[in-house]
C-alpha cells in the first residue's frame, strides 16, 4: 500500500490519467493498432478522428478491457493495467460507450442506469433491496432525465427507437460517475436536434472528467476538444489543437476530403 | 393490477394443494401430487437460470441426483449398497446438500465462461459423467442403485406429511426466487443475461455471477432430490440418464421456461400425462398406451414450441390479456413486464406503466 503511495508511477499520474505505450492489437494477420504512444491529461477532452476501419474503436477497448494489446502496457491512473480484466477497470474510473449499442434489452431504462452505477458501487452481490438501491434507482431516474428519457424511464430497452437507445448509452455512461469517459461516436444515429443536445451536454459535463471521444462529426467533435489525435491504419498519424487539425492537410487527405465528399 | 392477479391465482392454487388431502384421493395426493412437487421444483431450478441467468442446464438433474445418492449413501445400513454410513436422516440431509452445493459450485465455476449452446453441451457433459460415476463407481452406488432408503421417522406412516413438505418448499422456493431476481443479484444477472460484456465493463464479475447462480439453483436441485429420494426410498442411476434428464428440461419447456410458475404447471401436466393418459376415453382407439407416453409428449412439446414458445403459462397470460382486452378495460401489459414494475416501485412514486412501450411476451 505504502509503496504505491511512493512510486514514480503515481506521480506521474498527477499529469496523465491514460497512458499507452507501444500499443499493438493484432486480429490474425491484420494489424488493427500498431504501436500506439498516447497520453491523456486529468480533466483534458480528446478527440479521436479516423476514417472507418482506422481503429478507433479497437483503441477505446484497450483501454477498457475489453481486448487485452497483443503489445504494449496500459496505464490508468498511475497503475499498471495491462492485464487487469475489464471488470476491475470501472473502480479506477473508467466508464465507456460501445458505437454498437449494448443494452440490456429486456431490462428497463431505470433498471439499465441502475446496473450501470451498481457495477461501481460493489452491490452486485446483495440478495435485499436495501435504502441504498432505492438511492441509487432515484439517481438512475435523475440520468434518464438527463438524456431526454424521462418519459421512457419505466419502458423496457425493447421499446425504444435507435435514437432513444443512443441516448440511453450515454446515459450508461453518465450513470457510472466515471473519472475517465470513453465516448464511441455517441452522436451517431441522432437527429440534427439531438447532436446539438448532446454536445451542449458533452460540454456541460463536469471539467475534472477526462473525455476520450470518438467523433465522425466534425462539428460535435472539434467543438467539445481540446485536442485531437487522428488515426488511420492503425497509427496516430496527426496530433494538435482543433485549429491544427482543421488546418493539416494530411488530415484533408485521409479523413476531412473523404468525409467532406459525402 | 397484473401482479395483483398473478398473486391471486398463486394464492388460489397454494390454497387448493392445500386443501387436497381433504377431497383428493390418497394416490392422487401421496403419488400423483407429490411427484409433481418434487419435479416442479428441480425444474424451477432450471427455469430460473434459464430465465434470469441465460443458461439453459441439463445438469440439475444430476445435482438432484447427487443429493438422492448421498442421502442413500449416509442413511443406508447394512444390506443396502453404498457407503452405509447408517448416519440419522438430518445429518443426511445436511451432508447431502453440502455435497450438492459444492459440485454445483464447481461444476459452475467450469462452465461459468460458457454461454449458449457451448454451456448447453458442457452441462450435457456433466449429465453423462454423473450417470457413468454412480454406475461405475460401485463404492457409492453402482448401476443397481440403491434401495430401502427410509425417510426420517417423523413421515413413517404419514405419507401426507411429505407431501405437505413439498408443497411448503415449493411455496418457500417459489416466492424466494421471485424476490431474489428483484435484489441487486437478481438484477446483476439479468443483466449478465442480456449483455455480459456490458456487465464486465460496468464492473460486474460476470463468471462470479453466473458460478453463484448456479450454485444456487444446485441447492434447489439438491433439496428436491433429497424430497425426491424420501418420496421413493431408492435411486439408479438410470433415472439421471439422458432420458430423464432431457425429461426434466422438457417439463420447464411445457410449462414455460421463462416463467417460474411454469416449472411446477409443467410438471402436473407431465405427471397427470404419465398417470392418466390410458384413461382418457378413445385412448385405446387411437393408440394411447404406456408405451407410446414419450411420443405423446414429444408432439406436446412440438406443438408447444410452435404454438407459445412460453409455454403453458404464455398461453394462459395470452388469453388473459384477450379477456381483458375485451373487456376494454387496457392496460394489459405482460406478466413480466409488471414483474418489471414491481422491481423498479422501490425507487419512488410514479405513474401508470406506459402500456405501448413495456414489454410484450417473455423474459428472453
Ligand atoms: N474482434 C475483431 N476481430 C477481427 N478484426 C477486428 C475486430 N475488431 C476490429 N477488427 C478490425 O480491426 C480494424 C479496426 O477496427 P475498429 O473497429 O477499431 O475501427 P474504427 O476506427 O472504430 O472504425 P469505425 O469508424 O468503422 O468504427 C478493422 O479493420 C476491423 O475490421
Ligand atoms: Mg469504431
Amino acid at each position: 500500500m505504502t509503496t504505491e503511495v511512493t512510486t514514480p508511477t503515481s506521480i506521474e499520474a498527477a499529469d496523465h490519467v491514460v497512458r499507452l505505450r507501444s500499443i499493438g492489437v493484432a486480429f490474425g494477420g491484420l494489424r488493427a493498432l500498431d504501436g500506439i504512444d498516447l497520453d491523456v491529461a486529468p480533466g483534458e477532452r480528446l478527440a479521436v478522428l479516423g476514417p472507418n476501419g482506422a481503429g478507433k474503436t479497437t483503441l477505446f477497448n484497450v483501454i477498457a478491457g475489453d481486448i487485452r494489446p497483443t503489445t504494449g502496457s496500459v496505464v490508468l491512473c498511475g497503475r499498471d493495467c495491462s492485464h487487469l480484466p475489464s471488470h476491475a477497470r470501472p473502480a479506477l474510473g473508467v466508464a465507456r460507450t460501445y458505437q454498437k449499442t449494448r443494452l440490456f434489452s429486456n431490462l428497463t431504462v431505470e433498471d439499465n442506469l441502475y446496473l450501470a452505477q451498481t457495477g461501481r458501487q460493489r452491490r452486485h452481490l446483495a440478495l435485499f433491496v436495501s435504502e441504498r438501491d432505492r438511492s441509487l434507482r432515484e439517481r438512475a431516474r435523475e440520468v434518464a432525465h438527463r438524456v431526454w428519457l424521462g418519459p421512457m424511464v419505466d419502458a423496457t430497452v425493447d421499446g425504444l427507437s435507435h435514437g432513444q437507445r443512443r441516448q440511453l448509452e450515454i446515459g450508461m455512461a453518465l450513470a457510472a460517475e466515471p473519472d475517465i469517459m470513453l465516448l464511441d461516436e455517441p452522436a451517431s444515429g441522432l437527429s440534427r436536434g439531438e447532436r446539438e443536445r448532446l454536445s451542449e451536454l458533452i460540454e456541460a459535463l463536469d471539467p475534472a472528467i477526462t473525455l476520450l471521444l470518438i467523433e465522425h462529426d466534425m462539428d460535435v467533435a472539434l467543438r467539445v476538444a481540446d485536442r485531437v489525435v487522428v488515426m488511420a491504419d492503425g497509427i496516430i498519424i496527426a496530433r494538435g489543437n482543433p485549429d491544427e487539425i482543421r488546418s493539416n492537410t494530411l488530415v484533408h487527405e485521409v479523413y476531412l476530403g473523404r468525409e467532406g465528399g459525402r | 393490477m397484473n401482479r395483483s392477479w398473478r398473486d391471486l391465482v398463486a394464492v388460489a392454487v397454494v390454497a387448493i394443494l392445500v386443501l387436497l388431502p381433504l377431497f383428493g384421493s390418497a394416490f392422487f395426493v401421496e403419488f400423483v401430487m407429490t411427484r409433481t412437487v418434487i419435479l416442479g421444483l428441480a425444474a424451477s431450478s432450471i427455469v430460473f437460470l434459464s430465465a434470469y441467468g441465460g443458461m439453459v442446464s441439463l445438469a440439475q438433474l444430476l445435482l438432484f441426483g447427487i443429493a438422492g445418492f448421498m442421502v442413500g449413501n449416509a442413511v443406508g445400513e447394512a444390506g443396502s449398497k453404498g457407503l452405509k454410513l447408517g448416519w440419522n436422516a438430518w445429518v443426511a440431509v445436511v451432508f447431502a446438500l453440502a455435497v450438492t452445493v459444492a459440485v454445483a459450485a464447481l461444476l459452475g465455476a467450469l462452465s461459468a465462461r460458457t454461454a449458449g449452446i457451448y454451456f448447453l453441451m458442457l452441462t450435457l457433459t456433466y449429465a453423462v459423467i454423473g450417470y457413468y460415476f454412480f454406475g461405475q463407481v460401485t463404492t457409492f452406488s453402482g448401476f443397481g442403485g440403491i434401495t430401502g432408503i427410509d425417510a426420517p421417522p417423523w413421515f413413517e406412516g404419514h405419507p401426507v406429511r411429505l407431501y405437505y413438505v413439498c408443497v411448503v418448499l415449493s411455496v418457500v422456493t417459489y416466492v424466494g426466487l421471485r424476490l431474489l431476481v428483484r435484489s441487486p443479484f437478481g438484477m446483476a444477472l439479468q443483466g449478465v443475461r442480456d449483455d455480459p460484456v456490458r456487465m464486465a465493463s460496468l464492473g460486474f464479475n460476470v463468471a462470479l455471477h453466473r458460478t453463484l447462480a448456479f450454485t444456487f439453483a444446485g441447492f434447489i436441485a439438491g433439496v428436491a432430490g433429497v424430497l425426491n429420494i424420501w418420496w421413493n426410498g431408492q435411486i439408479d442411476p438410470t433415472s439421471i440418464s439422458i432420458g430423464p434428464t432431457l425429461d426434466l428440461l422438457i417439463i420447464a419447456v411445457i410449462g414455460g421456461i421463462v416463467h417460474l410458475e411454469g416449472a411446477w404447471l409443467g410438471a402436473f401436466v407431465y405427471v397427470m400425462a404419465n398417470n392418466y393418459m390410458r384413461n382418457l376415453p378413445f385412448a385405446d382407439t387411437i393408440g394411447l398406451t404406456e408405451a407410446r407416453f414419450n411420443t405423446v409428449v414429444g408432439l406436446l412439446v412440438l406443438l408447444i414450441m410452435l404454438l407459445s414458445p412460453d409455454g403453458l403459462v404464455g398461453v394462459i397470460l395470452r388469453i388473459r390479456t384477450a379477456a381483458t382486452g375485451l373487456r376494454g378495460d387496457g392496460g394489459s401489459t405482460s406478466d413480466d413486464a409488471s414483474d418489471h414494475q414491481i422491481a423498479t416501485a422501490d425507487g419512488g412514486p410514479k405513474g401508470p406503466p406506459v402500456p405501448t412501450h413495456t414489454r410484450e411476451g417473455s423474459i428472453r
